[in-house]
């Protein structure tokens, strides 16, 4: 019986999920370009060919992008992480308009992403972006700055675009989490003498723990397969330097027709996204059995 | 986020069963015939209307109606298309992309079709063909000229540009002209086709081609060594040609490359600007016209059992007048030899110039292949602007990304 009742979700995951992933392995391994689109009968098993392309050649813009992509990764979920944490700190205390500050915070993770992107592109612009306004009117920079024209501050740019709208993700879960811990621990801690600082490197965080975890590998997980934000604000550019695995996947299939590569290109992401998805799921796991 | 994507299903079913019941009831009267292009401007969206009352309205079999699909999305949709058979009759698509679509099998053979194919221009009409076989016709021409801002030329009592101006004099005229958030000079040199279009030039202008990178380096010298004065704009690398003729228009630039699709834009938002336009700069005074890349739009039918009424519509375009017509509303040039010497483009001195530059325009490609080699040789300008690179180390470079291509 118990079966039947899992089969609706079978089905559906077999259909959905399990379909698509299959067909796009197959056609990693196949040929499939703009020459052998439409003529199945030159379509064939290349075997690892596309992989061995797509990382070996001169100029693999693939590596580069894998490597852009950790960047990006661990640079966004890193100050998230920080500023979202501080903010969950903030809104766990009771204060005047903490719930409706709090939900004004959201805005950033309610906006589309296009919008937001598009938000931050003109931001960043080099001539009359409110940054470079900023920064000049401060004197932190004497002249504007090629924000989304120079490879390296691009990569800054869209960072910092994908901070703000992962902050109130992070803070959220971590607010969850703080709600859990009973608040006679913080009683004892006071009675004990321990100072803010003590209080929340060896209470807060030890008892959110899991939390924690979740927020660091789930966010991991959606940032390192994002894909509008950089498809609005840079397209990859300038000379790939904001090239991510995603775009590069997506490239390779509808600008380039190379749907073959594309596939593999995809199929490189989703495999680094499995190791992390596994180890997530062995964590989530090995909570419960604690608790 | 699980309520949004079930959200948007439901949505994308309701949108599909619409469209369903949309040509169901059509198809009881006449014959339907939908067309997907990517107008957006009021003047574009004007001409595709009359376009489609005049064919409606010239024959009682079929009903044309067309379908606005964005740009940007454009060439997934098709490819999305093809894969699930939700296409149109007729697709208007960019020139350059129409030898890949053709390889990809949407496009349908016509060459039986009553055209008049010996009236075209030879240029855009190969970029509709494979293998001697017709998938399409031309439907628009163009090509990217050099605009000036006469003003800012006679403040610094400077001559204009012309026929004669070599890329030392244009050099000379772009630092003259450079100064108060001034720039020379500015094209659109982003990381799309749209970039690869109006950079290509430079490289053909020096010699090189699309697959000779090697032979256009003075090209990649020229605007490497421009940038670094400042009479070329470097933040071009991240422009688009509307993003060009904004600059322009604002007074930011004095020089501009860009295509006569933004005349009406500019008659529009700046019709006190007092400009001009000539040919792009040649290489030196023994050579030749400049060489320009042909920009334009061809429409290609789709490959169905009934291709028809998608016949039909291309048979009434290829009528000379309604071509004309159309590419006046449009601010582009009808693809045929004799319909482009209309005096309504050649007694304007700005419509005559584009048509001078139009003679030694070549097509990029035409190559299924072209998206790959356009991304690798969009990569040079970018690196060779940056300076990422030195010309020579982007030229070596560069060349070895398009030996690469099959």
């Amino acid at each position: 019986m118990g079966f039947l009742f899992a089969l609706p979700a079978a089905i559906y995951m077999l259909v959905f999920i399990g379909y698509p992933m299959i067909q796009n392995i197959i056609l990693s391994f196949k040929n499939v370009d703009v020459y052998t689109f439409a003529q199945p009968a030159n379509q064939k098993f290349v075997g690892l060919q596309n992989y061995i392309e797509l990382f070996v050649s001169g100029n693999s813009i693939l590596t580069k992008a894998i490597i852009n992509t950790l960047v990006f990764t661990v640079g966004s979920i890193f100050f998230q992480f920080i500023i979202g944490f501080a903010l969950a700190l903030l809104f766990n205390k009771k204060f005047p308009g903490c719930s409706f500050f709090r939900g004004v915070t959201m805005i950033s993770w309610l906006l589309p992403v296009t919008v937001a992107g598009l938000l931050f592109k003109f931001m960043f612009a080099s001539s009359g972006g409110i940054i470079n306004q900023f920064l000049v009117a401060l004197h932190i920079l004497d002249k504007p700055m090629d924000w989304l024209l120079q490879p390296k501050s691009a990569m800054v740019a869209i960072i910092v675009a994908n901070i703000w709208i992962g902050i109130p993700f992070n803070m959220m879960l971590l607010i969850t989490g703080l709600t859990t811990i009973p608040s006679d621990v913080y009683e004892s801690c006071n009675l004990d003498g321990a100072n803010k600082v003590q209080t929340l490197f060896w209470v807060t965080i030890p008892m959110i723990k899991p939390a924690i975890m979740s927020v660091l590998t789930l966010g991991f997980v959606y940032t390192f397969k994002v894909f509008d934000l950089v498809w609005v604000m840079t397209k990859g550019g300038p000379i790939n330097s904001t090239e991510l695995v995603s775009t590069y996947a997506y490239r390779l299939s509808f600008e380039e027709f190379q749907f073959s590569k594309g596939a593999a290109a995809a199929n490189v992401l989703f495999l680094i996204l499995l190791v992390v998805g596994i180890f997530y799921i062995k964590l989530i796991n090995e909570e419960e059995e604690i608790m | 986020m699980k309520l949004k994507k079930m959200l948007a299903a439901v949505l994308s079913c309701a949108m599909a069963f619409g469209m369903l019941a949309g040509s169901v009831s059509a198809e009881e009267a006449k014959k339907s015939v939908v067309i997907w292009d990517y107008f957006e401007t009021d003047a574009q969206k004007e001409m595709m209307q009359t376009l489609i009352d005049g064919f409606n309205s010239s024959q009682e079999e079929y009903t044309a109606s067309h379908v606005y699909v964005p740009f940007a999305d454009y060439e997934k949709q098709l490819t999305l298309g093809i894969a699930s058979g939700e296409l149109p009759d007729l697709v208007i698509l960019d020139g350059c992309g129409m030898a890949s679509f053709i390889q990809l099998g949407l496009f349908g053979d016509i060459s039986d079709a009553d055209i008049n194919w010996d009236e075209y221009i030879p240029g855009p009409l190969e970029s509709t063909m494979m293998d001697g076989k017709h998938y399409g016709i031309p439907f628009a021409t163009n090509c990217t000229a050099l605009y000036y801002n006469k003003d800012m030329f006679d403040e610094a009592g400077i001559a204009y540009p012309d026929e004669n101006t070599t890329w030392d004099d244009f050099r000379e005229m772009a630092k003259a002209l450079t100064k108060d958030g001034v720039y020379g000079f500015g094209n659109a040199a982003t990381n799309t086709d749209e970039g690869t279009f109006q950079c290509l030039q430079w490289l053909y202008t020096a010699g090189g081609s699309y697959t000779d990178i090697e032979g256009g380096i003075d090209a990649y010298k020229l605007m490497q060594e421009m940038i670094e004065e400042g009479s070329w704009t470097k933040e071009c690398v991240n422009w688009t040609q509307s993003d060009v003729n904004n600059n322009f228009m604002a007074g930011n630039l004095a020089m501009q490359q860009n295509g006569p699709w933004q005349i009406p834009g500019i008659e529009a938002n700046a019709p006190d600007l007092n400009y001009g336009v000539t040919v792009l700069p040649k290489r030196d005074a023994d050579s030749g016209q400049a060489t320009s890349i042909l920009g334009g739009e061809n429409m290609g039918v789709v490959n169905k059992e009934d291709m028809s009424g998608a016949k039909a519509f291309l048979q009434y375009y290829d009528q000379t007048d309604v071509m004309v017509e159309a590419m006046k509303l449009y601010g582009s040039y009808p693809p045929k030899t004799e319909a482009a010497k209309d005096s309504y483009w050649t007694d304007d001195p700005i419509q005559k110039a584009f048509l001078t530059q139009i003679e030694t325009s070549i097509p990029r490609g035409p190559s299924a292949s072209w998206p790959s080699y356009s991304s690798a040789i969009q990569t040079g300008f970018q690196e060779v602007m940056t300076s990422a690179k030195t010309p020579e180390q982007a030229a070596a470079d560069t060349q070895a990304a398009v030996d690469a291509v099959e």
